[in-house]
């Protein structure tokens, strides 16, 4: 019993993690339709921007976080302004193979900038963990957890309540009409962009600490973003913000009690799973996907 | 057009950004160096390069080998047995190299060893611990670093001292650490202790809390950990944080203390590890000058120390290969081969010499390195009582 | 002259160990001709059913790994190995086309990239099987038995070099009976829009898994010759940057096309090694980058129809007017 409460423990601050990753492709996925293979790449470098702010300008850690998801939501508006909006009309594929382009060049880049020795970014949390019953966590943790659910709370408000965010949800329903109300079309394209790298480099500068910095560090993290889009379903939010906590609790449980080393094959097999069974993900309304 | 010419600007842009590589000197002696230059473990391979050259530069500043300087051809295998068997066939074919030191990973070695033969170039191999690359047959292999079993009987002598009853395994799911827990299990169970949970990770996973669950549930009193420096830091800090309180020991060699001091903190304290450098003692090393020097030499040039336990074995697979091309009086493969046999050379590990293992008639080469036991103590490296007094 | 040039670019790929002095050189040959396969295939899915498997290198590895079990642990010949490798991979075609027959676009991509994780992650755990993450070393090379005269090895170079030519000679021909076919129609057909395809009668679920059948086949086919041809199979062979350097192949080669796929193995074999002896190690995957980006830019439906389009531009400009 104390192991389940510490591993549903353990899938919940993870899963945390992998809706953060999750709400920012599904913006780009699914409302974008591109193949973002670089997403894992602008989680890096919101970790890097975090660590660069902490260690070479001597930025508080809670100042150097928002430094960070600007300088994704920049890096990201550049890379759409200059190499998605040239190639619009192309098919999905040509898009795709840019990004993994981008994916080749931003990792080597990094690689090459700072080096393949993993980095450790100084919190200015205790390391003592804090007891909860049979189970115990660490305070960054905690703190991840809290900011993790707020920027999901605030991309979704942001997304519902305001003009900005319902533009972006006419463009992508229906582009001629958005375009005939007056939305400028091509900044949308541009805006959702950021806002999906953002919250990958929201994502990379919040687990950075957590974690260890190194140049191959969103290979991983964009293998588990397109998983959480699939369980939540292509351009659903909420459904991405649950898929994640979904995936990793299975993933933990899956650990925990069935085998470590094919710990990653029970997110495969949900995947798998969901695409047979409910395609449209798990929390959303039955659409058509074929 | 535009666009074109945008394309043609990118690409001209991308060439002139690189300058071409270094004049290649005629008459130098090349020597081929496969490592991990990028990837997850990148870090390593990296430290390895910068061991590598500082032996190269030894070795030149003292007027090379056969009167001729001694050039490093170095190849990122990317952490790919494809790529490591290409990067030696290039090595081999097209720079002509007579010896390779490579190639970090059991998988990159065992996948370049083909070529090895098909070409007949001998290759010194200063990491990789599966038992399979000395026992296959395969006549062009050297090994200076520890199989897992060498490794693992290292150990058995301090086992006494540990009181090591029970002990669970947590290990990178690679070659790597799958033998060190074969080895390491056999060694436990021949002197009486057991062995509890078995549990892997990803090579590039972060996220072990899983695995520290189910080992904290068990009752054993150890826990062995084999993987890099990274993973060790994410396994102890998340071991802290479910307050996991077990005697910890970390194989393989790849753990650099110091790194792990300076990023786990005290989540750090207490654990033991196995090294084959000890850069904090090195006067305790058997040849305390030479390791001395090399410590000095590394904090010259600016590396990180942390590196140290890792990169000397790229000055000790240079230093071996290049010894074996001055025996053999010329830089010929087959030559250089024959001279190795006869290498007696002192390392930054230690005396380096090949016994003969593997089937006969096709041996390869394997040498017996020095291997030590380090403890973290108040924030620092120590070493334990009970290795100290031996 | 379209023909002139066709049958000289043949000679010379025909005689290649000939005039190709440097066996490093001729290796990047072998590599490219077995990449050629892997992209045929994959453009069977890609170019001609519109659908992306980003799951591919699981064919490939399934076959490596087939003729390796079957031709070391129970030492069979390796031509029942490469049989072995198109066969099962098809088999495991078969399963991905009937499981995934209501996906289509996205949702099969994912499907295809858990398929391929799983089989991964099988091939490191399963140890008893596959030997793990140390992989089956020791694959013996191919041979042809000669009635009365010695075997012939096809070890060296040379020779299994023309085993990959007659191989790609092979895969290319095939692609092209299917797609001249009613069977190719179809596929095309139904890539166009499928609706209006089933409309007529054009079972889109049958047709599709026979293209996924094909493709698995021909990939598996791909991963026996690269077996035989490295000696060793380790679950690396599922890295996920085999799959992204065969799409890469496809769509900058000219999906759709059965040129594209072979001039974009040949490129993107030849290019990473001509960068790696151009360049230090630090900047070879960086520019192997920026150059895809770039060759996405000057030609986003591929070399290819690029080509093939700047062919009657360069015509009339050079006619008189």
């Amino acid at each position: 019993m104390d192991q389940l409460l510490q591993h549903l423990l353990n899938g919940l601050l993870l899963g945390a993690t992998y809706s953060l990753l999750g709400i920012g492709l599904t913006l780009v996925f699914g409302l974008m339709n591109v193949v973002n293979f670089a997403h894992g790449e602008f989680y890096t470098l919101g970790a890097y921007a975090a660590f660069a702010a902490l260690t070479l300008a001597s930025v508080g850690f809670f100042l150097a976080i928002p430094l960070a998801i600007a300088a994704g939501a920049l890096a990201g508006a550049v890379c759409e302004r200059c190499l998605l909006r040239p190639l619009r009309g192309q098919s999905i594929d040509t898009v795709m193979l840019v990004m993994i382009g981008v994916w080749i060049a931003m990792q080597n880049a990094e690689l090459l900038g700072w080096g393949g020795v993993a980095k450790s970014v100084p919190t200015p949390f205790p390391t003592q963990p804090v007891v909860l019953g049979p189970a115990s966590v660490a305070p960054l943790r905690i703190f991840v957890f809290v900011v993790s659910g707020a920027l999901i709370l605030g991309a979704h408000l942001l997304l519902a309540r305001t003009k900005l965010g319902r533009a972006m949800r006419a463009t992508f329903q229906d582009r001629e009409t958005a375009a005939l109300m007056g939305v400028s079309i091509e900044r949308i394209h541009t805006v959702t962009f950021a806002f999906g790298a953002g919250l990958a480099a929201a994502a990379g500068a919040l687990l950075g600490p957590v974690f260890l910095l190194y140049p191959s560090m969103g290979d991983l993290a964009s293998l588990k973003a397109f998983s959480v889009v699939i369980l939540g379903g292509l351009g659903n939010f909420a459904g991405a913000a649950l898929g994640g906590l979904v995936l990793g609790v299975a993933e933990e449980l899956g650990a925990g009690y069935v085998s470590s080393g094919y710990r990653d094959a029970v997110g495969f097999l949900v995947i798998v799973a969901v695409l047979l069974l409910r395609p449209s993900g798990l929390f959303a309304r039955a659409e058509r996907v074929g | 057009m535009k666009r074109a010419i945008r394309a043609l600007t990118i690409a001209l842009g991308a060439v002139l950004a690189v300058s071409s590589g270094p004049v290649r000197a005629q008459e130098a002696v090349k020597i081929g160096v496969i490592q991990p230059l990028s990837g997850p473990v990148a870090a390593s391979g990296n430290y390895i390069r910068m061991g590598a050259e500082i032996a190269r530069d030894w070795i030149n500043a003292k007027g090379g080998v056969l009167g001729r300087k001694v050039e490093l051809l170095i190849e990122d295998n990317k952490s790919d047995p494809k790529e490591a068997a290409t990067a030696a066939e290039k090595l081999i074919v097209r720079d002509k190299v007579p010896v390779i030191v490579g190639a970090w990973g059991s998988s990159m070695t065992l996948a370049a060893m083909p070529k090895l033969e098909e070409y007949g170039v001998p290759m010194v191999v200063e990491t990789s611990s599966a038992a399979t690359i000395t026992k296959r047959g395969n006549p062009w292999i050297f090994r200076i670093s520890p199989p897992s079993e060498m490794e693992a009987l290292g150990l058995e002598k301090y086992l006494k001292d540990f009181g090591i009853k029970q002990a669970d395994f947590l290990a990178v799911n690679t070659d790597w650490g799958r033998g060190a827990v074969g080895a390491f299990g056999d060694v436990l169970k021949r002197s009486g202790a057991s062995v509890g949970a078995v549990e892997f990770m990803d090579q590039a996973a972060t996220d072990m809390n899983a695995q520290i669950t189910k080992v904290k549930a068990g009752t054993a009193d150890t826990l062995f950990l084999t993987t890099s420096v990274e993973q060790i830091t994410l396994v102890l800090k998340q071991a802290q944080e479910q307050r996991l309180a077990r005697k910890v020991i970390t194989t393989g060699g790849s753990s650099a203390p110091s790194q792990l001091i300076k990023q786990a903190g005290a989540a750090a304290e207490g654990t033991y590890h196995i090294l084959f450098f000890l850069p904090w003692f090195p006067e305790a090393m058997p040849d305390g000058k030479l390791a001395r020097a090399f410590v000095d030499e590394w904090a010259k040039r600016g590396h990180p120390f942390d590196g140290l336990t890792e990169g000397f074995r790229g000055h000790d697979g240079v230093l071996t290969a290049v010894e074996g091309v001055r025996i053999a009086g010329k830089p010929d493969p087959k030559a250089v081969r024959e001279a190795l046999w006869q290498v007696s050379v002192m390392g930054v590990n230690g005396p380096i010499k090949f016994e003969k293992d593997g089937p006969a008639g096709k041996e390869s080469g394997q040498s017996k390195p020095s291997i030590f036991i380090v403890q973290v103590k108040d924030g620092k490296i120590a070493l334990p009582a009970f290795a100290a007094k031996k | 002259m379209n023909g002139i040039l066709l049958t000289i670019a043949l000679a010379v790929i025909a005689t290649a160990p000939a005039w190709v002095w440097n066996p490093y050189h001729l290796h990047t040959l072998i590599m490219a001709g077995i990449f050629a396969v892997l992209a045929l295939s994959l453009n069977l899915l890609l170019g001609y059913t519109g659908q992306l498997s980003l799951g591919h290198a699981a064919f490939f590895g399934i076959g490596a790994y087939a003729t390796g079990l079957l031709t070391v642990k129970l030492e069979w010949s390796p031509w029942l190995g490469l049989l072995a490798a198109i066969v099962l991979p098809a088999a495991a075609g078969f399963v991905i086309g009937r499981l995934a027959l209501k996906l289509r676009g996205a949702y099969f991509v994912l499907l295809t990239i858990s398929f391929a994780g799983c089989v991964s992650l099988v091939s490191v755990n399963w140890m008893e099987l596959t030997n793990g993450p140390l992989g089956i070393p020791g694959l013996p090379p191919v041979e042809i038995p000669l009635p009365g005269l010695p075997t012939l090895s096809l070890r060296a170079k040379s020779a299994y070099y023309y085993l990959v030519l007659a191989a790609v000679a092979v895969s290319y021909l095939v692609c092209l009976g299917l797609i001249r076919s009613r069977v190719g129609r179809a596929l095309v057909a139904l890539r166009e829009n499928e609706t209006l395809a089933s409309s007529v009668g054009i079972d889109s679920t049958h047709y599709l898994v026979l293209a996924a059948v094909i493709s698995a086949a021909m990939a598996g086919f791909g991963g026996g010759l690269y077996a035989h041809y490295t000696r060793f199979v380790s679950p690396e062979v599922f890295l996920f940057s085999y799959t992204v350097t065969m799409v890469i192949m496809v769509v900058a080669g000219g999906k759709g096309t059965l040129a594209g796929p072979i001039v974009g193995a040949v490129l993107f074999t030849v290019l990473p090694e001509a960068l790696r002896a151009l360049t230090s190690w630090q900047w070879q995957m960086l520019l192997y980058g920026a150059l895809l980006v770039a060759v996405l830019f000057f030609m986003p439906e591929g070399i290819v129809p690029a080509l093939r389009a700047a062919g009657p531009a360069v015509r009339r400009r050079g006619r008189p007017s």
